[in-house]
Formats: C-alpha cells, structure tokens, sequence
C-alpha cells in the first residue's frame, strides 16, 4: 500500500499485519479436505500475500480465560492481548495448529479474515458461486443517538450496529473475531481514528441503547480487563494500557463518547475500551457489534466486512433500529448488493482476453459477483457485488476480478505495440566516458546516499551553512537533513571507513547533486557530478590534475585553470577549471583540518566536477 | 646408467654440497646453499629418480617448551608442592582438607589431581588423598623425566629422539600447554649414491645456464638459446590483484537501462526534489493516504511549496477525478481535494513520478518510457531497508495495451534482466488495475522470487492527464535485486564503501 511497485525484501515490514488462516477451520468452512499448501497456493491465485505455512500455538489467559496465540517461534506467552493481563509464569497450553500466514492487502478487507476468505475460496474452488446471499432479520432493538456526540467537546459523529447470532463461539472464533477486528482497525478504521469496533454479549445489555458522552472526570464503569475497579473516563485514558495507548484520539475532547444502555450500563467508550461487564466469552451467544468514528464511509464499510465475515462462519444477523441525528430512523446493517455496469468489449480490450458472455459470468461468478445482460444486449452487463467490496470504484476494478477469475495462469502473453527507437539520456552516455577513463585510471567507483547532514556537509569541509540550500523538514534519521549539494561528503566517508586499508586509496562517485534553483518548476534542479579522490603519500595537486588533464583530452574539451581560494583546500594548492563545455571543476590538495575532521592523517587529492546540467 | 647428464646450475650446485658430506639433513642443506627446502628438494629428487642421491624420511617428536615453562618448574609445579602438603600430613589427608590446605597455599587442586595421579604421585579415593612411594622419591627431590627434558631444553625446541622414556614424557606434557606442546616432525636426510657420487667426479656432468625470466638482452643477443627457462607449477595460483571497477549497483542499474533501450524505451529524468502534485496527486493517491503523512514521506523545508502546473485545466481534471471521478467514469474518493496539499515538496517516493510526468508530457501513443533513479522513504535504516534506494519504472502507452500484453511486455523485460522464467499473480496497487507481481526464478538459488510491481493505470490516472488509452505500467527496486544478484545479507554494504565488501562483489552474478 505503500507505493506503486515497490516489493518489500521482507514481509512483516511498513508495518503491514500478518494473519494466521487455520487451514482444518478453513476446510470446514468450506466443506471439502483441501491440503493447506492447495490452500494457500490458491489463495496466491486470488491475490493474496502469501508468507508461509506455519504450526502456531494456544495458551489460555488465566485471567480472561480467553485463549491466546503463541508469537511465532516463542514457546511461551506471558501476555494476554485480550486483557492485557502479564504474568511471569507462561499460560497453559491447550493446543496448536496449521496456519497459512498472510500479509494483510490494505485494499481488501473483505479478505482480512477467515470468514471473508472462505466465501472468496469457495467462489474459486466453485463450490458456491455468484453474489453471497446475506439475509438480515429484524430485531427490536433501537439506539438513538445523542447530539453531544457531533458537538464542540465531541466529535465522533458515525455509528452503524449489527447483531449476529452464533450457535457457538469457541476459543478459534474468539481470536478470530478480535484479529479481524484488529485488522480493521488498521486497514480501515486508520488505528482506531476513522472506525472502531466494538463487540458484545447482548445477553448482558438492555435496550434501547444509546450513543451519547460522558463528562471524562465524573462518570466511572469498570473497563475490560480490570474487573471489579471503576474508573473515570481520564482515569482510563492515564492508567489502562489501551487508554494510554489511544488516549491521542481522545485528547482535545472535553466530552468522551459512550454507548450506555437503557439501565445506565456503559458498554464501551469508543474507540478506546469496551466495559467489562459486558464482554464476550465462551457462553456468549448473541452479539451486539457497533461501529463508530469520524468517516461515514469507513464506519460502514467495517461494520459490513465484520458481519459479512461472522456471516461466512456461520452466524444469523439482525438488524438494529438506528435513530441518527438528523434524517430518519433507519435498520442497520444494511448488506444488501450494490451494482455498476460493465462493457464487454472494453473488458477484452482492458484485458487482452477473448470472453464472451459465458465466459464472463462464470470468472465472475467465480469472483462472487453476479452478472445480467442489460435489457437483452449482448455487450453491456449489470454486476452486483457484496456491499462489503468497497474497492469498487470503477468499471476497471471488475476488469480486475474478471483477469483473477479468469486466472492469470491462464492468460496468453502477447507481445504486441509499435515499434520505437529507443533514447538514453545524453548525460548518461557522457558519463559512460567518464567512467571508463576513470577505471582505466585505476579509481574504482563508490556510490553513496544523496542524503547527509549540515556537519558533514558544509561544516567539516570548513565552509559555512548556506543561508538556502535543500533542506529536509521531517526526517526520522537525524543523519538526513541535508540533499546533497556536492559530492564530497561521500567520497571522504568512503575514505575514513576504509582508512585501515592498504594506501593509496583512489575513488571516483558519478551522481546527482541537487541544486536550488527558482527558475525550475519545484524549485530545485539537479546536476550530474564527478567527484575524485585520492588519498595517500602521493596524493599532491600534481596528481589529481594528471586525472583532471587526461579526462579533458578524452572528452576532447580543453580546461583553463585558474588559482582561487578555497575553505576546504590548502592555500595556493587549489585550483578552478572551466573548459568550452558545461564541464568545470575545483581540484586541489585538502586543508589538513578537512582531513582531521574526517579522522583521517594522510594527505588526500581531491576534485569535483560540474559534468552536465539536467534538463528535463 | 646415463652417460652424461645435463644439470642447471643450481642443481650442479646441489650436487657439489652434497658431495662434500656423508649425508646431510635437508634443512642444512638448504641453509648452505642459500636457498629454500622446496627448490632444494627438486633438484634432489631428479637426482634420486635417477639412482643418484638417496632422501632419507625419519619422524620424531619435538619439545616445544612454553615461555615459562623453566620457571614453572623450578618454582615447582603444583603437584609437586602437593607433595610437601602430604608429607607434612604423615602422607594423607581427607579431600576435603587437602583441598582447603591446597588453596591456602595457592595450590591449582584440579593440576594436582590431574598431574600427581599420572605421575603416579598420588593415589585418590573415598577416604582421601594419600601419597605414593615413587611421590615420596619426588618429594625428595628427584625431578621425573619431563621436568629434566624442560630444564635441559632451556627453553629451545628440542627433540625427544635420544630423550630417556620418551613416552612418558610425551604423555605428561602432551596436554599440558601451559609447559609445553609435543610436535610431531619429519626430518630428510639426503645423500649422494655411489653412482651419483662416481658420476659428478668423472665430470661428466654439464651445467646448463637456468633463470626465472630471460631478460631483454638475452633476447637480443641470441644468450637464450643457452638458457633453460625453468619449468613453473602452472596450477598454482598467483597472487591476488582486484581491478578498478564499475560498482556493483551500477552494473544493475546499467543492466537494466539496456534492457529497456533494447526494447525501444527513451529514458526520461526528473528531480529527486518533487511536488506532491505529480508524486501523489497526479496518480489519484488521496490527499489522507497514509503513504502521504509525514512519518512516511520525506517532506522539504526548502522549497517547501510549488506552484501547482500551468494548465489549468489538468489540474481541475485531476481534482474532479479525486473529489468525485470527474469525466473518468469513477466515484472518485469523495472528499474536498486541496491545491495546497499537491504544492507542498517532497523528495520523491519512486520513480513513476517522473514517467507520469513524461506521460502528461505526451500523452498520446505510441509512448515507450522509463526513469531510474533515487527514491526516499522516511524512514529507519537496517540490514534489510535504505531510507533512500534506487528504482526504476517504465511505462508504454499503446492503443493495443492490455493485461495481456503487459505480461508479455514483463516476460521480455525480465528475460532480458537474465531470468529465464517468469511467472505472475494477481496484486494490488494504488494506481493500477489490474495489478500484477512477477516472480522470477532464481537459478542460483533453486526459488521463486517477487521481483517487481507492475499493472494498466487506472482511467482516474491517464484521462485527467488526457491519455484515453491504457498505460502499461511496471516497477521494481535494485537495491533489493543487487541483494538478491550479490548474496548481500546487508544492504548497507552497497553505500558504507567498504571496498573489500565490493570486491568481493563479482561482477558475473
């Protein structure tokens, strides 16, 4: 999610979440007797990350008395992440299973979960195909809103609800339900910020309920995880540890938002905690889901993938009857389809394939979407798909179930597009000549990261910081505040790192720099440099203008040297050179105190060159 | 038995010194002639080929005495000192008090059990520690053999040849470093034979001039032909020498640069320092994307802020397509698109900055494209992550683009990268649909790899940038395939410059 094209060299990294799918609890989701590694190599056809194949483990909170899972290749769990719970003898074990490990695609939370996965399975293996039929019965619970939630002291207008009916909830479905929740938490609800949820035992509720705010120093319920002890609102948000971790969310709130039901029980305080007394365990059968938060769309969006999800495991859902600020009463949640219309010649042309109507309605059948020609024609398509698959925007993100149903193993390449000649970039080539002199001359290349710092960058070469040059506002390393103007901060890190090495050391760096520029349309513009260095007994200004004299008789320009004064060089040993092309240069023996201030002690010849602006 | 027989000079030499003695050890031999035992024992060995000289093979055993071996033993070794202890207890103590007396003493209790019971000193059980009759003749001074070889051998290597009870002296010292090492050695004694001896007086011998290498005037002057140029072991290797050379990054980067020219791409360029504009906005990423905060994205203090492009239209087109599709046929993300988020400057976060902007540039096919460059994400640095790496893109727009012919289009990409199978899954990116992940084999390492990124642009990309055809679209990072190509398990070691780390980087892989 990160960025166009940029595979990650280890999954698990940009905090991307992993998931572990119990392949036994995906066969009988299905019905069938898959082998995990048919499981997962299908889930690959799907889209899906797949990392591995792993054997996890379960231990039993002795506090909460929820089981948890064992982090991968630790023998032992100390820690309950339901109540937080910590102690220093491990937790019973009460058993272990195949799990496939995924990495979580932001774009999808549909496929977040076991459940949402299942229904994608059983539409690819074609067990069950086309549009998920979810029925929502009616309930006669209400809620109602309080406009203290949309106010000045509180902003947290969003809340949709569902209930979901389970004939069991064992120890697998419990962390299932609390991994999917997390899960949304993060791919849509932003951590918490946009949408989050909340889970009950409706059995320990009383409607109506109502989604309303309490003053944060007043009012007191016993938080998840603390039986027995009431706190304040800002009690929770200093002391508990999802308090302190969330308390950012709540911080410029004057008013904390609740849902309380009609005896004055708080069930949770969004997006924070949910109370204890109203938690769900083993003997929970009928659940109260809410969903609240700032973004609408994310709020609904949550709420449809978590029920759709309980749904695929085998749950009954009823709807809730919302009384919202403003507008009129309405049930939630409301999963009934949504459409878009499809062309099928614009399909074969986005896709290269050869589908005609059959074809098509049965890849995206496959995909769980349902297809019907439009009054009679035989190109254009209505597809109805679930209301959870949010990342419907377009036509194009049918093509795209369509080419997965369809199998990319089972797409031909072709290579087809006219012919074109192709371009290098004329400084490219002229630094081709530049390198290969350089390496007949025996200096061998570095490269090093266009980034640097103030220091390294001006002030050990003993010039002053510039009034302007590129500088970096946020960096999260503190050796990244600077892009380089010139090269030779790399070139004499290159030397102080290998300072031990046999001498004389002879480098050369071809690259950009960055230069600030107000003609140019983002304010900077960059050059290609050369920069050269040589370090050791001989290393005098007669070298490096041996370097200098025979790169010019190469590129056929002629220099012309004049002496000039230099912070960074020694006086008199420090020469500019300009030629009849953009080349130009600084070449010189360095300033004793440059070569100290890098921790060296040998003498170093050094010369940068302008080799050619870039035009764009 | 050869008449004559022709020698070079040093091999004459050889002969000559060997004559002079009955026999002599090959280590003096080659220290009278000057010269290393190697190319001695040559010259020596033709002559024993022939019957001449005789090479005579004996192995011994050579006391290495430690430093303070001579010291050690005239302050008395533990188990000696133990002695003293148990003749002052009428010759026995319980364990228990021995070992309190010994360490009061500074008396090591492990080297003395070790060592006294193998010199058969003391004798251990239950009951105690008690002293033996031969430890009551050490306790009155007699030194057992190993003591007398340390002191004799005054700290020098000595061999055990003529050493009374050699075995003994090898079993006790054997381990014990802290004294000395026992070393197994040979020793060659040459001579000549009767027949070489006979052969070498009758003068029958000639002497052929020998050198390493002829020199120019031997060339010239014809002296060569009377030179023998003495044959080299040509499967040994010579000494190390490490070129000058391309670094191992840029070898990739150039390998791939030709792959796309040799496919007919022109390569573009663009800044490093970007606008949000082209890096986000213009590939419909929304302004609240988390990609877009400033945990994730380096943003510039200096420039901070740029104007947004001067058509005013493509940027109304590209905030329709955000607030709500515009004419692009979508929903668009349905929020309010602001100019001042796009003008604010970045240091671009991959390189499709630039090949969008060579797209809104020419929008119309057949367009062929790619940018490598540097890109920067805010972040940390680790064996496995660069907070700023190189990636290279390319794009074509063509009337005929489809997901077909990307893959097509990938598979000749990545065959040209120097893989031979390549295979693709389905993916999901921000800006393409659909989206593709090619995973390469590695021959080298017997896997499939993800190598790169690819897909069609989404229509909200290319129409507000008004391109009205499919846009082929593909990616992927060399740091990550230097790693891979190079066997990194670091890759810190392409930019820290450790020049021994590129070295060893052969340029082949």
């Amino acid at each position: 999610m990160r960025t166009l094209f940029q595979k990650r060299l280890k999954p698990g990294v940009d905090g991307v979440p992993v998931i572990n799918v119990e392949g036994e609890w995906l066969n009988k989701l299905l019905g069938k007797e898959y082998a995990v590694e048919e499981l997962a190599d299908t889930l690959e056809q799907i889209g899906c990350d797949v990392e591995d194949i792993v054997t996890v483990e379960r231990f039993r909170c002795p506090v909460c008395g929820n089981a948890v899972e064992g982090s991968l290749g630790a023998d032992v769990t100390r820690r309950c992440n339901w109540c937080e719970h910590e102690q220093e003898q491990p937790f019973e074990r009460i058993g272990e299973s195949q799990v496939i490990r995924l990495d979580l695609l932001a774009a999808r939370p549909d496929l977040f979960d076991v459940g949402g996965i299942a229904r994608a399975l059983k539409g690819y293996f074609e067990e069950v195909v086309g549009l998920p039929k979810y029925d929502v019965g009616t309930s006669d619970l209400e809620l109602v809103v309080d406009p203290s939630v949309d106010g000045e002291d509180c902003q947290r207008p969003f809340i949709r609800c569902a209930i979901v009916e389970m004939e069991q909830i064992d120890d697998a479905t419990l962390v299932a339900l609390m991994k999917l929740q997390e899960a949304l938490h993060w791919g849509v609800g932003r951590d918490r910020k946009l949408a989050s949820i909340g889970v009950y035992d409706l059995d320990q509720i009383s409607g109506p309920l109502q989604y309303t705010t309490i003053d944060p120093d007043s009012e007191r319920f016993e938080p998840l995880g603390r039986p027995g002890e009431q706190m304040t609102g800002r009690e929770i948000l200093e002391k508990h540890p999802k308090g302190t971790a969330y308390a950012k969310l709540l911080e410029d709130h004057r008013r904390f938002p609740v849902l309380k039901d009609s005896k004055g029980v708080v069930l949770s305080m969004p997006p924070i905690i949910n109370s204890e007394s109203t938690k769900v365990s083993q003997n929970s059968r009928r659940l109260f889901i809410d969903v609240t938060g700032i973004s609408e769309s994310a709020v609904v969006k949550s709420l449809d993938t978590f029920v759709s999800s309980l749904l695929e495991m085998g749950g009954t859902a009823k709807s809730v009857s919302v009384k919202p600020l403003s507008g009129e009463t309405f049930d939630s949640p409301d999963l009934s389809p949504r459409e878009v219309e499809i062309d099928l010649e614009s399909a074969n042309r986005w896709l290269g394939l050869p589908l005609d109507q059959d074809s098509l309605k049965a890849s995206l059948n496959r995909m769980r979407l349902d297809v019907t020609p439009v009054d009679g024609s035989d190109s254009r398509f209505t597809v109805r798909y679930p209301a959870l698959r949010t990342d419907f925007k377009h036509m194009v993100d049918v093509f795209e179930d369509l080419a997965i149903g369809y199998g990319y193993k089972n797409i031909v390449p072709s290579y087809a597009g006219q012919a074109t000649t192709g371009q290098s970039r004329p400084e490219d080539d002229q630094s081709d000549m530049f390198r290969s002199v350089m390496l007949g001359l025996g200096y061998g290349e570095i490269m090093s990261l266009p980034m640097t710092t103030e220091e390294l960058h001006f002030e050990k070469f003993k010039l002053p910081v510039p009034d302007s040059y590129p500088k970096i506002a946020n960096p999260k390393l503190k050796a990244m505040t600077v892009v380089r103007t010139h090269l030779m901060t790399g070139v004499m890190e290159h030397l102080r790192e290998n300072r031990r090495a046999p001498l004389p050391l002879r480098f050369f760096e071809l690259d950009n720099v960055t230069v600030l520029d107000s003609q140019a349309e983002t304010g900077a513009r960059e050059e290609r440099h050369l920069a050269i260095v040589e370090m050791g007994k001989d290393a005098s200004y007669a070298s490096i203008r041996s370097v200098i004299d025979s790169l010019m008789f190469e590129i056929g320009a002629t220099a012309t040297f004049e002496s000039i004064t230099h912070p960074s060089f020694i006086p008199g040993r420090v020469a500019a050179f300009e030629t009849d092309s953009e080349v130009r240069g600084v070449l010189g023996e360095l300033h004793p105190e440059v070569i100290l201030n890098f921790g060296l002690d040998h003498p170093v010849a050094l010369a940068e060159l302008t080799v050619s602006k870039i035009d764009v | 038995m050869a008449e004559t027989l022709q020698l070079d000079e040093f091999s004459y030499s050889v002969w000559e010194t060997l004559a002079k003695h009955e026999e002599i050890g090959l280590n003096e031999l080659a220290a009278a002639l000057k010269s290393d035992q190697s190319r001695v024992l040559v010259s020596i060995q033709e002559a024993a080929n022939q019957k001449f000289a005789t090479i005579c093979e004996e192995s011994f055993d050579e006391l290495i005495p430690s430093s303070e071996a001579v010291s050690l033993v005239n302050e008395g070794l533990p188990e000696r000192k133990a002695l003293t202890l148990l003749l002052e207890s009428n010759g026995e103590l319980g364990t228990g008090d021995f070992a309190k007396a010994a360490n009061q003493s500074g008396i090591a209790v492990n080297d003395v059990f070790r060592w006294g019971t193998a010199r058969g000193w003391i004798e251990r059980d239950k009951q105690g520690v008690r002293i033996t009759d031969s430890g009551r003749k050490a306790g009155e001074g007699e030194k057992d053999v190993d003591e007398v070889a340390i002191l004799e051998a005054a700290g020098q290597p000595t061999s055990l040849e003529n050493a009374p009870e050699a075995a003994r002296i090898k079993q006790l010292l054997g381990k014990r470093n802290e004294l000395a090492k026992i070393k197994s050695r040979n020793r060659r004694t040459v001579s000549l034979t009767a027949e070489g001896r006979k052969l070498l007086e009758s003068g029958k011998i000639s002497v052929k001039k020998e050198r390493n290498l002829l020199s120019a005037e031997d060339i010239r002057s014809g002296a060569w032909k009377e030179i023998t140029l003495r044959p080299y072991d040509v499967t040994l290797s010579a000494e190390t020498v490490r070129p000058a050379k391309v670094h191992p990054l840029r070898k990739i980067i150039e390998q791939t640069r030709r792959a796309y020219l040799e496919m007919g791409f022109t390569e573009v360029v663009s800044p490093m320092v970007e606008s949000s504009f082209w890096n986000f906005d213009a590939l419909f990423q929304p302004q609240d994307h988390p990609a877009r905060d400033m945990q994730d994205t380096f943003y510039m203090a200096n420039p901070a802020t740029t104007d947004l492009p001067d058509d005013a239209e493509l940027v109304d087109r590209v905030r329709h397509a955000h607030e709500d599709g515009g004419d692009t046929g979508s929903e668009g993300w349905g929020y309010r698109w602001s100019p001042e988020r796009a003008k604010q400057v970045v240091l671009r976060t991959h390189t499709t900055a630039s090949t969008i902007r060579a797209l809104a540039r020419h929008p119309e096919p057949p367009l062929k494209t790619f940018c490598v460059g540097w890109v920067c994400r805010n972040e940390t640095m680790s064996y496995k992550h660069l907070p700023v790496f190189h990636q290279v893109d390319g794009i074509v727009i063509d009337k005929n683009a489809s997901l077909a012919t990307l893959l097509g289009t990938l598979e000749t990409f990545y065959m040209k990268m120097g893989f031979q199978q390549v295979k693709f899954k389905p993916a999901f990116y921000p800006y393409t649909e659909p989206s593709v992940d090619v995973v390469v084999y590695l021959e080298s390492r017997g896997k499939w790899i993800e190598m790169g990124g690819s897909g069609i642009f989404r229509p909200e990309v290319t129409e507000p940038l008004g391109c009205k055809h499919p846009v082929m679209a593909w990616g992927l990072g060399m740091e990550r395939l230097a790693m891979i190509r190079y066997g990194l398990s670091d890759i810190r070691e392409l930019y820290q410059g450790r020049i021994e780390a590129l070295e060893e980087m052969a340029l082949h892989q």
